[in-house]
């Protein structure tokens, strides 16, 4: 909300406190500023003028001449706007002035007449948008005034969040009450005698229904609908509000003066009982704004002998709406239910200044004022009459009661509060209190109701007290640096992928149904309500789809990597074993790499990732695990494997599908996989079996198997190990050279004896023994053995 | 007595020293001068032939010829080495202002670090990470955290729902990990939660439509506001520097009360929010089946909105497009 400091010098006397005193009010008050800036004149040089005759122009039909007096002069100016004759009071940029935006006003010639300075409209002085023409001023103003003192033109502006349980504190009468209470001053009072002329010729009710508590209405006659005061149209500008007309216009200015929607009906259009009541389903309403709106039972309508005829609390229906002709009017102010407002306008997505102020609760008791702070407005109007204010009211409305111990304060504020402090802020705070020994007994006053528990009361006090003046204490948990295990493993797992020249990403976790099919065309997705893009509604059931789209992103830009990864939340819609009544939903660490970099110098242009690179990726990750062959969509044929960690499928990786490569267009072969997260046990990771260091010499063979194409090396190391069981071993495929249908297989063996060193019969044994028992276990032959 | 002239052979050992080329060259001066078949061998051969005092006094003159060969030699040889070796190194010529070796990634996202960091700033003082479903059910996101379906405050968030009778969503804060923690552990509660959070916004300079907050929640025998205000203080202070100034100003949570800001001075003396915390309300502690004179406090930080703070980052939207211009940064 936008509060000017001249406006709101109307309920407090702030005008001589400091803009920064007030700000820091307003922010130890709870309202945080957004936004604030000092206002000046976008003109200089302007000064009121008399119109005093008006005549054509001689050589042009567009233009008149008039003769202005503008103080000590009488100027000869040339106007192109029609909306004055003889006598209008008007703003004029004399020679030598400078209007908005710093354009400058000259003497100049307009066909052969010197038009000495410009008669200036609204615009012209970055006042308000009009398309009336000039601005036409108030005819006392004497000629020669400087127009930037007809008005509070040097002014202050806030733009302050007002949070969503203070309703009350959404007009300027609200936050002059916060103001009052911090600065210690009282607050004015807007009052002044009515005098009702004549009577109700309408009968105006609340209705049944409790969701009205109170519906007021006044009648007025013989009433011009014409443009507001100069200063209210100023003031509702400077606060973001659309000028209209007098009638729209003063709605608009009560309702952030006090915080009381008003509605104008023309009167002549109403017939009958007007009242409250839910709408029936399907019924309908045009609205002021020419749509017409489809209501149901949660709706609250205004009646005219039971027709609807606005919306009420959202918005006016356009029948009976206000127009230039309108000469009688009806004027509500009414108390309509919070929640059911709220539900109708975020249904119809209609929300208003009015609306707002209901759904966050007005005054319960200022119905009756709105009414006569709507009549204030035209106290000069000599022509109006109207009718006595008629209020239906309830009464059902009424807050509680409250006990607040004294010690609950200690208790959650730790501080020990003075029984004047409290008295005082109960006084500022405009609360009805009955204070004793050990306690306080409150009532909250008709415009809070956040304050309906002890804590309510607690959280003012600290406010009031000053959240900078209490101590700070700093209490400390149990378990120091134990960031939990979940924490540890994600850290874990980033730093093995991060050694290893992988970069982490972020991407968002929405994607379109083709991303998720592409690598789980089995499961269901996740799929949002009321997505943001339609494109991309789904939850993503796999993080590669993202991580392709980095890689090509990067790829694209031409920036040097190729290996990314990424630690986030993959959705589908399959039982959640955890969690009853959401989707299943499983933390994943994605991750991909390219045979080459996307953008090499020379010297690195050798080189080329491949599969075993990865793997040894996860080796370094999970020490021991098995890799196991299986068909999984987006993946290449041959090379795609579970992970499989004791006994249990912890993940899985592979080549990117030849056709989906070559379908976005990379040269390279891209080798991707997942890692479930929750499946990974660190303590597991991380375990550390010692084998103690032989003393003997080594012995060391290279041996050279020819064997089968699809045979599986794993299997050779396996058996030497087992077979070298009591020695210190390392077993190492050192070659693998295959020939159309050859394949010959080099391993190298280093073993040592805990006990002795080998001699030459010894180690010849040892050759013999795994030479036979591979050939003859896997039915493979020896092609050479070197011994040294 | 045979007599050769020590001094002459010793001139002509320095002239040969002079010629030296490459090392090699050292082994045939020696050869030469002390070799098998050199002059003084030969004399030394025909020593035995002299009378005692001759060979005396001729043996310690060849002796000295010959130690003075082989130290002249010693030290010349060692002079050339160093000599050559340096000249060899001076040959080398690599141009280091080149970086040849590129830095390839090999880091955590930014916003990973500044989870990281926040996490252990309040490990330090006895939290514990606890995590909880993205994807949540509307009673855990808004109802348990006393944001019923009538409050206003429930329709500011912009919530992704996941279904047409708005029961499940995407969190829209990590609040919801209080109410988790809270179901399934009992007083003392030490935790932070750090995790993503989903609005309906576009992705654009100041908006996305997913973004990181770390919750902290305490709950604790006679936690008051004080604690929480030392607590956070704490934290702005390790994150931020030891210098910089906070204030807390009143606002408004649903699920905390009293409820605050807490702005840090920065740059130019400007003011900027930088989290929201209060004391827990009990209504939350009577969702959680908590007794609702439990105490504690919660607070909630922006990530990306420290690390824009922290590194003057001006578009939201680089987090998410993963450019590696902007990754490699951090």
């Amino acid at each position: 909300m936008k509060i000017l400091k001249s406006w709101l010098n109307d309920w407090i006397d702030i005008e001589n406190i400091s803009n920064s005193e007030i700000s820091e009010a307003l922010e130890s008050l709870g309202f945080e500023i957004e936004n604030k800036k000092e206002l000046n004149p976008n003109y200089e040089n302007i000064v009121v003028g008399k119109v005093l005759e008006v005549y054509e122009h001689p050589n042009a039909d567009k233009v008149r001449i008039t003769k202005t007096d503008v103080g000590n002069n009488i100027y000869e100016i040339v106007c192109g706007a029609w909306n004055f004759d003889v006598g209008a009071v008007v703003p004029v940029a004399l020679p030598n002035s400078e209007i908005k935006d710093n354009f400058k006003i000259e003497k100049r010639d307009i066909r052969g007449i010197q038009s000495n300075g410009m008669i200036c409209s609204a615009a012209e002085l970055d006042l308000w948008d009009d398309h009336d023409g000039i601005l036409l001023l108030d005819e006392k103003l004497l000629p020669g005034t400087d127009f930037s003192t007809i008005y509070s033109s040097n002014d202050f502006i806030w733009e302050i969040g007002v949070t969503p349980n203070r309703g009350d504190c959404m007009s300027y009468l609200g936050i002059a009450r916060e103001l009052s209470g911090y600065f210690n001053k009282k607050l004015k009072n807007k009052k002044s005698n009515l005098k009702p002329t004549i009577a109700n010729i309408l009968n105006a009710e609340s209705g049944k229904i409790k969701e009205c508590n109170s519906y007021g209405s006044v009648e007025i006659e013989n009433f011009n609908v014409t443009n507001s005061s100069f200063e209210m149209r100023y003031r509702l500008t400077q606060v973001g509000t659309r000028i209209i007309n007098n009638v729209v216009d003063i709605t608009n200015y009560i309702l952030y003066d006090i915080g009381q929607p008003l509605h104008a009906f023309d009167r002549d259009k109403l017939f009958g009982t007007i009242s409250v009541r839910k709408a029936n389903n399907n019924e309908k309403i045009t609205t002021l704004d020419s749509q017409v709106r489809n209501l149901d039972s949660n709706d609250l309508v205004i009646t005219d002998n039971d027709k609807p005829i606005a919306l009420a609390g959202v918005m006016g229906g356009l029948e009976t709406e206000v127009s230039e002709a309108t000469t009688n009017l009806l004027i509500e102010s009414a108390y309509f239910d919070k929640v059911s407002i709220m539900k109708t306008s975020r249904k119809l997505n209609l929300i208003s200044d009015a609306s707002i102020r209901f759904e966050r609760g007005i005054d319960y008791k200022i119905q009756k004022y709105g009414l006569e702070r709507f009549l204030m407005e035209l106290k000069d109007n000599q022509t109006i009459n109207y009718s006595e204010i008629n209020v239906d009211d309830k009464g059902n409305l009424k807050n509680k009661k409250v006990i607040l111990k004294y010690s609950e304060i200690k208790k959650l504020l730790g501080i020990d509060l003075k029984e004047s402090f409290i008295k005082k802020v109960l006084k500022f705070l405009m609360i009805d209190s009955e204070v004793n020994k050990e306690s306080v007994q409150f009532t909250p006053p008709s415009w809070r109701y956040d304050l309906d528990r002890p804590v309510d009361l607690i959280e003012e006090f600290a406010k009031h007290y000053g959240f900078n003046n209490f101590e700070s204490t700093l209490p400390q948990g149990v378990h120091k640096n134990n960031k939990g295990s979940y924490w540890d493993l994600k850290s874990y797992l980033s730093s093995v992928f991060t050694s290893n020249n992988f970069q982490e990403v972020q991407t968002l976790s929405f994607v379109n149904n083709v991303k998720n099919f592409l690598f789980n065309p089995e499961k269901k997705y996740v799929e949002v309500f009321n997505a943001i893009d339609q494109s991309s509604k789904f939850m993503r059931s796999n993080l590669m789809s993202s991580l392709i789209d980095v890689y090509k992103l990067n790829y694209d830009q031409n920036n040097l990597s190729n290996s990314y990864f990424e630690i986030n939340t993959v959705f589908d819609t399959s039982k959640n074993k955890i969690y009853e009544d959401i989707p299943n939903q499983n933390i994943v660490l994605g991750f991909l790499t390219s045979s080459t970099l996307s953008n090499t110098d020379t010297r690195l242009k050798d080189q080329e990732l491949d599969l075993y690179y990865v793997k040894n990726i996860l080796t370094q990750l999970l020490s021991s695990y098995d890799l196991e062959p299986i068909t999984k969509p987006g993946f290449h044929q041959n090379y795609s494997f579970s992970i499989i960690k004791n006994g249990q499928i912890i993940g899985h990786f592979g080549q990117l599908a030849t056709e989906t490569q070559m379908t976005l267009e990379f040269n390279n072969e891209i080798y991707l996989g997942e890692i479930y997260i929750n499946k990974l046990n660190l303590n597991n990771l991380k375990e550390i079996n010692y084998v103690p260091l032989s003393q003997y010499p080594f012995v060391k063979f290279d041996l050279s198997f020819s064997v089968p194409i699809d045979f599986s090396a794993h299997l050779l190391v396996d058996e030497i190990n087992d077979l070298l069981t009591d020695n210190e071993n390392s077993i190492e495929i050192f070659d693998d050279f295959q020939q159309e249908n050859s394949r010959n297989l080099g391993i190298r063996i280093i073993t040592r004896s805990y006990e002795k060193t080998y001699d030459d019969n010894e180690t010849r044994e040892i050759l013999m023994n795994i030479s036979q028992t591979l050939e003859s276990k896997f039915n493979i032959t020896l092609n050479s053995s070197k011994n040294d | 007595m045979p007599e050769v002239n020590t001094d002459k052979i010793f001139a002509a050992f320095l002239l040969r020293l002079e010629e030296v080329a490459q090392i090699e060259d050292f082994d045939d001066i020696e050869k030469e001068f002390l070799g098998k078949n050199s002059l003084l061998s030969e004399e030394r051969k025909s020593l035995s032939s002299l009378n005692e005092v001759s060979r005396k006094k001729y043996g310690k003159l060849l002796q000295d010829l010959s130690n003075n060969i082989t130290s002249k030699l010693n030290e010349e040889k060692t002079n050339f080495k160093s000599k050559f070796f340096i000249q060899k190194e001076l040959n080398d010529n690599k141009d280091i202002s080149i970086d040849w070796y590129k830095n390839l990634g090999s880091k955590n996202h930014v916003l990973t670090n500044v989870m990281n960091e926040v996490v252990d700033i309040f490990a330090a003082i006895g939290y514990t990470v606890a995590t909880g479903p993205e994807a949540e059910t509307s009673w855990h996101n808004f109802d348990a955290l006393n944001t019923p379906d009538w409050h206003p405050a429930r329709y500011e968030s912009d919530t992704l729902y996941l279904d047409n009778k708005l029961e499940k969503l995407l969190r829209t804060q990590t609040s919801t990990v209080q109410v988790r923690h809270m179901q399934n552990n009992k007083p003392p509660v030490y935790i932070v939660a750090p995790g993503r959070v989903y609005r309906s916004d576009q992705l654009d300079a100041t908006h996305s439509p997913v973004f990181h907050q770390i919750e902290g929640l305490a709950v604790d025998e006679n936690l008051t506001f004080s604690d929480l205000k030392g607590t956070l203080e704490y934290f702005v202070k390790e994150f931020f520097g030891k210098d910089l100034k906070t204030k807390f100003i009143p606002h408004f949570f649903p699920f905390t009360e009293p409820s605050a800001e807490v702005l840090v001075s920065w740059k130019d003396g400007e003011w900027l929010e930088i989290l929201g915390c209060g004391m827990v309300d009990p209504n939350v502690f009577k969702h959680v089946g908590y007794n609702t004179d439990s105490q504690g406090f919660a607070f909630g930080v922006g990530v990306e909105r420290l690390a824009m703070i922290r590194y003057g980052i001006d578009h939201i939207k680089n987090f998410y497009e993963n450019d590696l211009r902007f990754l490699r940064q951090f």
